[in-house]
């Protein structure tokens, strides 16, 4: 019952209040959208695969690494011998032309490179945007003017190109990964931060941090215990949809040429490769092409599904968690819009 | 299953031209009425050849032009004193006249070289070609505004150090006399018995001095060979070529000039021209291409398709791709890691990664294999085909490095299969079984090669590789290990800093040797010996594989250039 008050006191400022209960609500609202359940089984299982990358590669029996020249015909540019790129019992997802790579290998540890960074850089980015987004909508008017045109030099500037100046700046001598992290965390904060500030704002006017700021409670405290939680839903929300963003950053940062360094697999590197071959060997194009389609299309209908579980009003759209309907009902529909709640 | 078709149509190609020449003398050199006397043996004459290019014709004047032989296009349109022989194969390597009667008369020392024009040579307009012309036309070359050629004219030729070209200094070089107006005479400052090979570069070209435009010469160049400019787009990146009048296989050897028209485009991805060529429909029936090869990815396709096949046209060029130590460089002074990765070494994978067997040959001399460079096959360090990580750990072990080695490769991040990630890899992969790490820098290109080359950047362990201006030992192992060629500060391509008395001493013995096939062995001999110092590990020799339209006959392949001749070709 709580959470329907919780969730009916704010009407239309999206802010439903996150708490052990909340999670709870976010869950059963999350569940009944059968496309974000598919899309959050499939990130799961990338998860999954990203982190057992040793453990499958093991049960196949190789390694991303290894040259197999007898797997490939030399003399007609190193295409693999066999159909559909040489897939079989020992490479089960067929070797790559030229070096005669496993690619089941290369693509399962190209997991951990996409997933490893994109989540890193998203963390990076969240940190930095509600950081300057709260100090931005809590400080005096000159630091709110600063921190508000440093955002909008932010957002302005082009993602790609500013990446591709960092990385071709930094010695190559600095890990590689975290390189690619940092240079996409520390680029990409602009949008978190204008939504903070703007929702923090609002906040801010809202009686019970009025309540607070009453009661003696300093800035810290307030941003803390009042305001941070009432940033939690649109701050995931975003964050949710910046993963796959920072996945597709991270592939083509790889694909020009600056993002892990060879030997390690990444699917952007493989994507470089593998563009010649796309009529000798069409797989070798194919499986770090599918592999960021479904990666990025599941985290994309998961972030949605997300943001409809954190919107109330999207939510009671739903039927779902506003303690009018049982869940049973509202499985069979998104609802009709005639019984939102105004 | 390819050499013998290379082979077998060599020998065609030789008896189609053999066949030619009878035919013209027979009916008569000129006219493009000959296609009903030559039957289905000889080359048609007459139609329009269309070229598929990447880069554009740049700069199209004989000046500025910095080209190999004298190139494929400006070749059409200059003719210089000598040129390469137009020939398969090795043969095709040699040098022999063109505007002069013979390849040079030198004097005793190789210091003097004299030169005779043929009889009878006119321009499109149909003015004589004099030797004063070609005096003309090589301190032009000499001039700021006209730069782009090779250096040798201005290192080789007596006082012409600070020449700054015929627009400044009206008296012009004293080193180049023209006793009359079929003579020309070169004074050297040192024995360069290689001087036929540079005269075939179109700095060599006859320009009318009342007809230079300065800068604006390469829009109509006055042609001396077979075709004139008749139109030219964007700096080269159209270029339309027809017939000059006043050219005839009577004064000219060398070029066949069967087509009327030569239609050069450019600005075209690589992609698109070897789709294009594969597809060889309508006006690209009768296409070629002087500036793409076909990938790895491409030759998969290609080799599986019989008609597509027979389409390709192979061949050689004097090139070396190699791996390169700066031995002031730890650990790399010690000569006994540098073999240890000679031995280390496996080529078939770093073949792979470089296209596969058909388009690169392994390599363990520096110099190319082939005959005009003096080749003696040796192999100092055997790796076999794949590598002797057993020999290399023994070699580490006596050089201090028992629990193996880290090291940082340079490359270049360019995806060109010579110097990219792709090999760098390859090398990784097969170094890890002696024992010795890898680490890569990937470079971005032109970041790489300025490293490299600079003394004070340079790289310990880096990918390199060498293509000479012809094909002789001498430019190729000159720059690279004449020790009087370290440049302290601009390009320095002695990369391994190698100043050795009795090596220098060599070059400059071989270089009085004007006997070009004596000169060759003593070159072999030379790499031999420098290779003992392992200061490269010889990785391969590329072979140019290049695509040609269903309508295009008489190929003509020479080791000089490795890519088909376009004076040699036919449309149907």
């Amino acid at each position: 019952m709580s959470e329907a008050l919780v969730a009916s006191q704010a009407p239309g400022t999206d802010t439903p209040v996150p708490g052990a209960s909340g999670a709870r609500q976010f869950w059963r609202r999350l569940r009944v959208q059968r496309a974000a359940l598919v899309a959050a089984v499939v990130v799961a299982l990338l998860v999954l695969v990203a982190l057992a990358a040793p453990l499958l590669t093991a049960l196949e029996g190789q390694d991303p690494t290894t040259y197999h020249p007898s797997l490939i015909d030399s003399a007609r540019g190193g295409v693999p011998i066999g159909s559909f790129g040489g897939i079989g019992a020992d490479h089960w997802l067929g070797v790559e032309p030229q070096t005669g790579r496993d690619l089941f290998a290369r693509l399962v540890y190209g997991a951990r490179v996409s997933l490893g960074v994109a989540l890193a850089a998203t963390v990076v980015q969240v940190a930095i945007g509600v950081a300057v987004g709260v100090a931005s909508a809590l400080g005096s008017r000159w630091v709110d003017q600063l921190l508000s045109r440093t955002t909008d030099i932010i957002v302005a500037m082009p993602l790609m190109i500013m990446s591709l100046a960092l990385l071709a700046i930094v010695p190559s001598s600095f890990p590689r990964p975290v390189l690619v992290t940092l240079v996409i965390g520390l680029i990409a904060w602009g949008n978190i931060a204008k939504i903070v500030r703007a929702q923090t704002l609002t906040l801010k006017g809202l009686d019970y941090v009025s309540a607070a700021r009453l009661s003696g409670w300093n800035t810290w405290r307030i941003a803390r215990r009042e305001l941070l939680p009432g940033l939690a839903a649109p701050v995931i929300t975003y964050a949710a949809l910046l993963v796959p963003m920072n996945i597709s950053v991270e592939a083509a940062l790889s694909f020009l040429g600056v993002g892990v360094k060879p030997p390690t697999p990444s699917w952007g590197q493989m994507l470089t490769s593998a563009d010649v071959w796309y009529q000798a060997a069409p797989q070798y194009l194919l499986l770090p092409a599918g592999a960021l389609f479904v990666t990025v299309l599941a985290l994309t209908v998961l972030g949605d599904g997300v943001r409809t579980a954190l919107d109330p009003r999207a939510a009671s759209r739903l039927r779902v968690g506003t303690g009018r309907k049982s869940e049973s009902e509202s499985e069979n529909g998104t609802g009709t819009g005639k019984e939102e709640t105004a | 299953m390819r050499q013998p078709s290379v082979v077998a149509r060599r020998v065609a190609a030789a008896s189609v031209s053999l066949v030619v020449a009878a035919g013209a003398a027979a009916c008569g050199p000129k006219d493009n009425d000959a296609k009903g006397s030559g039957g289905d043996s000889a080359p048609h004459k007459g139609g329009t050849l269309s070229v598929l290019n990447s880069e554009p014709q740049q700069d199209f004047d004989p000046a500025r032009l910095y080209t190999s032989g004298g190139g494929n296009v400006p070749s059409l349109v200059f003719r210089t004193l000598t040129t390469r022989n137009r020939e398969n194969g090795a043969a095709g390597a040699k040098v022999v006249p063109d505007l002069a009667t013979d390849t040079g008369r030198p004097s005793k020392d190789a210091t003097v070289w004299t030169y005779t024009l043929k009889k009878g040579l006119k321009y499109e307009d149909g003015t004589p070609i004099t030797s004063a012309d070609i005096k003309y036309g090589i301190e032009r070359s000499f001039a700021p505004e006209l730069s782009g050629g090779a250096p040798y004219l201005r290192d080789w030729l007596v006082g012409a150090a600070d020449y700054q070209g015929p627009y400044k200094d009206k008296t012009g070089l004293s080193a180049i006399e023209t006793p009359d107006a079929r003579t020309i005479v070169f004074h050297l400052n040192k024995p360069e018995g290689e001087f036929p090979y540079l005269a075939t570069q179109t700095q060599f070209t006859p320009v009318p001095k009342s007809k230079d435009t300065g800068t604006k010469y390469e829009e109509h160049p006055i042609s001396s060979g077979p075709y004139k400019v008749v139109k030219n787009e964007n700096d080269g990146e159209h270029l339309v070529l027809e017939r000059n009048t006043y050219w005839s296989t009577a004064v000219d050897a060398e070029r066949k000039a069967y087509p009327d028209t030569i239609d050069v485009r450019s600005g075209l991805d690589s992609s698109v021209i070897n789709q294009r060529l594969s597809a060889s429909q309508g006006a690209d029936a009768a296409a070629v291409t002087t500036d793409t090869n076909l990938g790895p990815a491409e030759l998969a396709k290609v080799t599986g398709d019989k008609e597509l096949a027979a389409r390709v046209g192979t061949g050689h060029f004097g090139y070396t791709n190699y791996i390169a130590f700066n031995p002031t460089v730890k650990p790399f002074d010690n000569v006994k890691v540098r073999q240890a990765i000679s031995y280390a070494i496996d080529r078939s994978s770093v073949i792979n990664a470089a296209g596969g067997s058909a388009l690169a040959e392994p390599a363990t001399t520096y110099l190319p294999n082939q005959k005009s460079f003096g080749y003696e096959p040796y192999d100092l360090f055997p790796a076999g085909r794949t590598g002797n990580p057993e020999k290399a750990k023994e070699l580490l072990k006596e050089a201090g490095y028992k629990s193996g080695l880290t090291l940082t490769l340079t490359h270049s991040n360019d995806k060109n299969f010579e110097t990219s990630p792709e090999i760098a890899t390859a090398i990784q992969d097969a170094l890890k079984k002696a024992g010795i790490t890898v680490k890569l820098q990937g470079l971005e290109d032109n970041d790489y090669r300025d490293k490299i080359h600079s003394v004070k950047t340079e790289p310990g362990f880096f990918l390199a590789h060498w293509g000479a201006d012809w094909p002789s030992g001498g430019p190729f192992l000159a720059p690279i290990f004449d020790g009087r060629q370290i440049v302290k500060d601009g390009a320095n391509f002695n990369t391994g800093l190698l100043n050795d008395k009795s090596v220098n001493d060599e070059i400059d013995a071989i270089n009085k040797l004007t006997d070009l096939d004596a000169a060759a062995k003593r070159w072999g001999a030379l790499d031999k010996k420098i290779g003992e110092q392992a200061l490269t590990v010889p990785l391969f020799h590329p072979v140019y594989k290049r695509l040609y339209g269903k309508d295009v006959k008489n190929i003509v392949i020479s080791d000089w250039t490795g890519v088909l001749d376009i004076s040699q070709v036919a449309v149907k």
